[in-house]
């Protein structure tokens, strides 16, 4: 999974407040570096802009999970895939 | 040999009468070889395909009457950006059309008229344009067998037994037998429906049994067989040229029968050229296309069907590349658009997507782990071969996969610009009855996370009646915009291309 992807995606276990359910947590396999808060005005920055693109498109979180930050819900990441579908009795 | 030295005719122009054939202009002394291409593709996608081709070839094409048909004329160097194109299945040289043929009425005349017709054509160009675009061939299989087959292959076998024979070299074509729909008769006898063959020889089972399979026949009688061979002498180095003849016939007003024209017509193919017949494993394959009064003999230039390219797992319905392009051609995806495919099953059109419009970012889901799995494979296969191109870029491609709920979508409100997938058929998938229920929930839902305005969706599916139905119920979000209907397995669909209307989705459906 991408870092784009995350982007995207939110929580949907049920009964969340309106809005909920974004950002999921990232929970890594093992300790990785995540890049600082970005500094203002980076968009002309083209070095800056590099490193952004390498780190949405290009590195993967292979094993995992997603926590939902609502519901404390864990969403399990594997080999690349993250598996956001919830139980019978969830849905 | 002759050569018609007509010129190219436009669509429009007066056509010459009776059967005076019209030849592509034939090269002159040290004038570049051109060559006329026929081109199959997804029956209701001939102007997305012309639109490929006018965009990288710089050529207009004719759409013919017989669907699924386009021509163009390239310089015959051009033939590797012909291959590249994404919207065609199979690719032919035209050695020779007739807009208005006229066919005797009595069967043998008929057939003796096509006999003869054999050495009136002008073969010399087309023939060159066949041993160029073989050079072309051989090089693309020397980079196959280096390449990643046995990778995917153990996967393939690790897959179980859903997975059909996903071997490169065997265009399978059991999803997609009829590349060109059946023409309904006017009159009261059904003639033969066309023949339908794959390159190689491989028997193509149809689906529903609209179709008989008409395959090919040549007169490999033992007589004609010996004659090639006794005439083969000790020329040491010439090789006799093995061929096969496959006619594709539709129309009512025929005497004769597809396998009856193929059998005459490559009669009469052997004797001019002292080539061999064989069935299976042949160096030329001669087209002869009948449609009406249209007649189009030409050259195969390719082997297996390149629809299966991108495809190394299948599953029970993986969806051509070239439909999936087509589909994706027709929402028109701008740079930045996030596309997503909610349905992907083995991943069809997010890796089409991905391989053709880069500059897009592509998410593929859904419910099944199997499908998953496949998709997932076959994202890795891509990889692969990316990387023996363009080591650098092997991690940038952007596509994700994730699995999840298509009536519940874990993507945020308004978040995407474009849904296109293959919705469930009742018929091969699912059922007729949960597609009632099915298809509205996932409109909703598709329209949730579809940017209001400017979003848009292009769906294929099999069932129209509960996709109209169900459309009908979701007005406020989905006003259907263009239908394209295609033939995809034998059976009629339609493509749906839908657009978001302005309103605002709620945030999320409440679940009690």
């Amino acid at each position: 999974m991408k870092l784009l992807t995350h982007n995207l995606l939110s929580s949907h276990v049920p009964g969340l407040r309106p809005g909920g359910g974004f950002p999921l947590r990232i929970e890594l396999g093992r300790p990785s570096e995540l890049p600082p808060e970005p500094l203002p005005n980076s968009e002309s920055d083209e070095e800056f802009l590099r490193r952004v693109h390498h780190v949405l498109l290009e590195v993967e979180v292979l094993e995992g999970s997603l926590q939902c930050p609502d519901s404390g819900r864990r969403f399990p990441i594997s080999k690349g895939v993250p598996n956001l579908l919830l139980s019978e009795d969830e849905a | 040999c002759p050569a018609g030295r007509c010129g190219w005719v436009q669509p429009g122009m007066a056509e010459a009468a009776g059967d005076a054939g019209l030849a592509p202009a034939a090269a002159q002394e040290g004038a570049e070889l051109a060559a006329v291409i026929g081109a199959t593709v997804p029956t209701g996608f001939e102007q997305t395909a012309a639109e490929e081709v006018q965009e990288k070839l710089g050529s207009a094409s004719r759409i013919s009457r017989d669907r699924g048909k386009i021509y163009f004329e390239v310089p015959a160097r051009s033939l590797p950006q012909v291959h590249r194109l994404r919207s065609v299945d199979n690719l032919f040289v035209v050695v020779q059309e007739f807009k208005d043929y006229q066919f005797k009425e009595n069967k043998e005349d008929a057939l003796k008229d096509l006999e003869d017709l054999v050495k009136k054509l002008p073969w010399t160009d087309p023939l060159k344009v066949w041993e160029l675009n073989n050079s072309l061939k051989k090089k693309k299989t020397k980079r196959k067998k280096h390449g990643l087959q046995s990778p995917a292959s153990r996967e393939k076998l690790s897959d179980g037994g859903e997975e059909r024979g996903a071997d490169q070299s065997n265009s399978n074509d059991q999803e997609d037998c009829a590349q060109n729909p059946v023409e309904p008769a006017d009159g009261q006898d059904t003639e033969n429906p066309q023949a339908v063959t794959s390159r190689n020889g491989v028997e193509e089972e149809e689906e529903d049994n609209e179709q008989s399979d008409v395959k090919v026949e040549v007169q490999a009688s033992s007589e004609s067989g010996s004659k090639a061979g006794d005439g083969q002498t000790g020329e040491g180095e010439a090789k006799v040229l093995k061929f096969r003849v496959t006619c594709n016939r539709a129309g009512d007003k025929h005497s004769f029968t597809s396998n009856e024209a193929a059998r005459d017509f490559g009669g009469a193919v052997q004797e001019h050229f002292q080539w061999k017949a064989d069935m299976t494993n042949f160096d030329v394959e001669v087209l002869l296309n009948i449609h009406n009064n249209e007649v189009v003999v030409g050259i195969a230039l390719t082997e297996e069907s390149l629809h299966r390219r991108n495809i190394t797992h299948f599953g029970p319905t993986t969806l051509r590349s070239t439909l999936a392009y087509g589909m994706l051609r027709l929402c028109d995806p701008q740079p930045t658009d996030i596309i997503v495919d909610p349905m992907c099953g083995t991943g069809a059109i997010p890796i089409e997507g991905a391989a053709e419009w880069p500059y897009c970012y592509h998410i593929a889901g859904d419910n099944s782990p199997q499908a998953v799995k496949r998709a997932a494979n076959n994202i890795c296969s891509l990889l692969r071969k990316n990387e023996s191109k363009d080591s650098s870029n092997a991690l940038g491609v952007p596509l994700d996969i994730i699995q999840w709920d298509i009536c519940n979508l874990p993507l945020r409100t308004g978040s995407v610009d474009i849904v296109v997938t293959d919705m469930p058929f009742g018929k091969r998938i699912g059922s007729k009855k949960k597609n009632w229920d099915l298809y509205p929930a996932c409109l909703m839902e598709m329209g949730r996370i579809c940017t209001p305005g400017t979003g848009r969706a292009v769906l294929l599916t099999q069932d129209k009646k509960c996709f109209a139905k169900a459309l009908s119920r979701v007005g406020h979000i989905w006003r259907r915009a263009q239908t394209v209907w295609v033939n995809v397995g034998g059976l009629h669909a339609a493509v749906y291309l839908l657009r978001r209307t302005w309103e605002r989705a709620e945030e999320r459906r409440p679940f009690w």
